[in-house]
């Protein structure tokens, strides 16, 4: 389980996050919902202590983050992490000397699901296919927790039906998942639990499914219902 | 809204999936060409087990039959696998699967929820049939020999 | 460890394009100097002796013999040296910055790799170091070849041989490079990686506080370098020769080895809780 409990963060004097606490449990796909600049990439960054924070304390599986940690999470920004003069072989090769959760078989997998040929350099791929490498080097490591940074944004059409795809595939399963987008639309049914943050804090944490069963509400009935109060 | 995740289409399969098991479990669950277009409102997972009575209802799921596993079923109509997980959990409540330890889960033989699925079913369309149909105002005999008329029709065009 | 090694050999394959090329740049100007120079010499030799008619011994002592000398203090020697010298001055930013800048932001895998961050800090100096014992040793390796080139154009009475000690020990710009002493290479070497570990320090206190880390960086090797030569500063304002030299020289590498432990114990700190992507 990841708990974020309390945390602060300023800019200068800007407060981005004014104490945001949340849990996502193992196994589970969260989604950090909140508009552009809400401070979603922020909340990723300080769990993977990327970035420092003002207040609070993220704990993960109830220890706080150390470099042990990265065999255990791993986090998927919304560029890629890899060198553009690298071929997607020589990225794997990269992942596979220093982790020892990388999973090599499964990463051959994800490239033939994502049609990719691993002899392309990073720097000559199309968008769609970036956002597929960069997903593949997360996806591959045999982690407990996966964090994606808005996979589907600015990303064409038929790679988010590709990347919509793991989400209900197999890679996932028994993993924590927390992904931040600013449109729910393409993964409404497919997620477990919702953030909905605004203005540095959480407004509401709920399940999806309860939303659904226990008020006949889609989630973003509930979205609408909160963000226009 | 159209959502086109929510369809179910036929599509590549993760590798790990064969050709040759894919095609078994569009037989077995009969949904070569069919659209699963689940509505946003109501709980995933109850869409989830109103298609497997949907399936029951008219046959192309029959007693006793292996369904796919949770995982197979996540990827092949695209849904969370704790969702699937989640539908098998709530039919072995209701007595639709079972499952015994490492064996995949089987529709049940047991008739008599067999046919209350089928009766449910029935029950819930004609009653919205008859919602709808009841602001016209229509006399039952003419109302009937309508939908005989027209059941007949459609079926054989 | 083994992650230390292999981000090593990592940052030293990224440097390995800009250091072939500094290092062509290297050789292909200085041999063109010597070529030049030497024929230029001798293009003179030639108008006086054969076209003046100026006898060769009044040529050589109103001219004199041409030693190694001049083509090591001319531009064509000392400018790749310059070059290769701003390169890896320039490196010391780039290896960190280029991380940051960007499309591709490489510094979210090297703080996401499973080992403790200061292997990243450790490889990027060993690269440093690295790379300017690449240079040193090519030059050291460049200089008999280009001694060879200079016998070989020109006549035996018209040049001064000298061998690579005594060139390199009659440069003092460049002698710091190229110590001739066993000691002198740790003292020269341990400053330099010590003046690099300042550095690295203050880039990192950029990288985690941005403006206010520019201030804080130059403030921290200010009392850093403050820090090293207080021994000196001691000595001569406060203490008024109290220390032996040998004492003094003893402090010296005391605090150097302070100021390096230091600036690790920093940048240590700073990669773990303060450092931003």
């Amino acid at each position: 389980m990841i708990e974020v409990k309390e945390i602060t963060k300023n800019y200068g004097r800007k407060k981005i996050l004014k104490g945001v606490s949340f849990t996502a449990n193992k196994g589970e796909i969260t989604c950090l919902i909140g508009i552009n600049g809400v401070g979603k990439t922020t909340i990723l960054n300080a769990i993977m202590a990327l970035t420092p924070i003002n207040k609070g304390q993220i704990l993960i599986n109830g220890e706080t983050i150390n470099k042990n940690m990265f065999e255990k999470i791993t986090f998927i920004p919304d560029a890629i992490t890899m060198l553009p003069q690298m071929k997607i072989s020589d990225a794997m090769e990269f992942m596979n000397d220093f982790y020892t959760c990388w999973n090599q078989k499964r990463a051959t997998e994800l490239l033939g699901f994502f049609k990719l040929n691993e002899q392309d350099r990073i720097s000559s791929l199309s968008k769609g296919n970036t956002a597929k490498v960069n997903l593949l080097l997360g996806l591959a490591m045999d982690v407990d927790f996966v964090l994606m940074d808005e996979p589907f944004s600015g990303i064409d059409m038929f790679s988010r039906e590709e990347i919509a795809k793991v989400f209900t595939s197999h890679l996932i399963e028994n993993r924590g998942v927390i992904i931040t987008t600013h449109e729910i639309g393409d993964i409404e049914h497919l997620i477990d639990k919702v953030v909905l943050l605004d203005e540095g804090i959480v407004i509401k944490e709920f399940s999806a499914e309860e939303a659904r069963e226990n008020e006949g509400k889609s989630v973003v009935d509930v979205m609408r219902e909160v963000y226009q109060k | 809204m159209y959502y086109p995740y929510n369809t179910l289409n036929v599509y590549e399969p993760l590798n790990t999936y064969t050709k040759k098991s894919c095609v078994y479990i569009q037989e077995r669950i009969g949904v070569v060409s069919m659209n699963v277009n689940f509505n946003n409102r109501d709980p995933v997972y109850l869409q989830v087990v109103r298609y497997f009575k949907e399936k029951i209802a008219i046959g192309d799921l029959v007693p006793g039959e292996e369904i796919p596993s949770r995982r197979e079923l996540a990827n092949r109509i695209k849904i969370n696998p704790n969702t699937a997980q989640r539908a098998y959990k709530e039919m072995e409540e209701q007595g639709l699967i079972h499952t015994e330890r490492n064996h995949p889960s089987k529709i049940t033989t047991d008739e008599k929820i067999l046919s209350k699925v089928r009766e449910a079913l029935l029950l819930e369309a004609v009653e919205t049939f008859v919602t709808s149909v009841r602001s016209i105002n229509v006399p039952v005999d003419e109302l009937l020999n309508l939908v005989r008329t027209k059941y007949t029709d459609d079926k054989e065009a | 460890m083994k992650s230390y090694l292999k981000l090593v050999n990592f940052e030293f394959n990224r440097f390995a394009k800009i250091f072939a090329v500094l290092l062509s740049i290297t050789l292909v100007v200085q041999i063109a100097g010597v070529i030049v120079l030497s024929k230029m010499y001798l293009n003179t030799a030639n108008e006086k002796i054969y076209e003046e008619l100026m006898p060769k011994a009044e040529f050589l002592s109103s001219f004199g013999q041409m030693s190694f000398l001049s083509v090591t203090r001319s531009v064509w020697f000392l400018g790749p040296i310059a070059l290769c010298v701003a390169g890896v001055g320039f490196y010391i930013f780039l290896i960190w910055y280029r991380d940051w800048f960007g499309k591709n932001t490489f510094i979210y895998r090297l703080l996401m790799l499973p080992t403790t961050r200061l292997n990243v800090f450790y490889a990027k100096i060993t690269n440093i170091l690295l790379a300017t014992f690449g240079f040193v040793a090519f030059q050291l390796i460049l200089i008999p070849i280009e001694t060879t080139i200079f016998r070989w154009i020109l006549p035996k009475e018209f040049r001064v041989d000298m061998n690579v000690k005594e060139i390199v020990s009659s440069m003092p710009e460049i002698n710091i490079l190229f110590p001739t002493s066993f000691l002198g290479f740790i003292l020269y070497y341990g400053a330099g990686l010590m003046v690099v570990s300042i550095l690295f320090t203050a880039i990192l206190f950029e990288r985690s506080f941005r403006w206010k880390g520019i201030f804080v960086g130059v403030l921290y090797s200010i009392v850093a370098v403050a820090v090293f030569i207080s021994p000196l500063l001691l000595q001569e304002f406060v203490l008024d020769g109290f220390f032996y030299p040998l004492e003094l020289f003893a402090l010296e590498i005391v605090m150097g080895l302070i100021v390096l432990a230091g600036s690790i114990w920093m940048s240590g700190f700073l990669l773990k809780n303060k450092i931003t992507v």
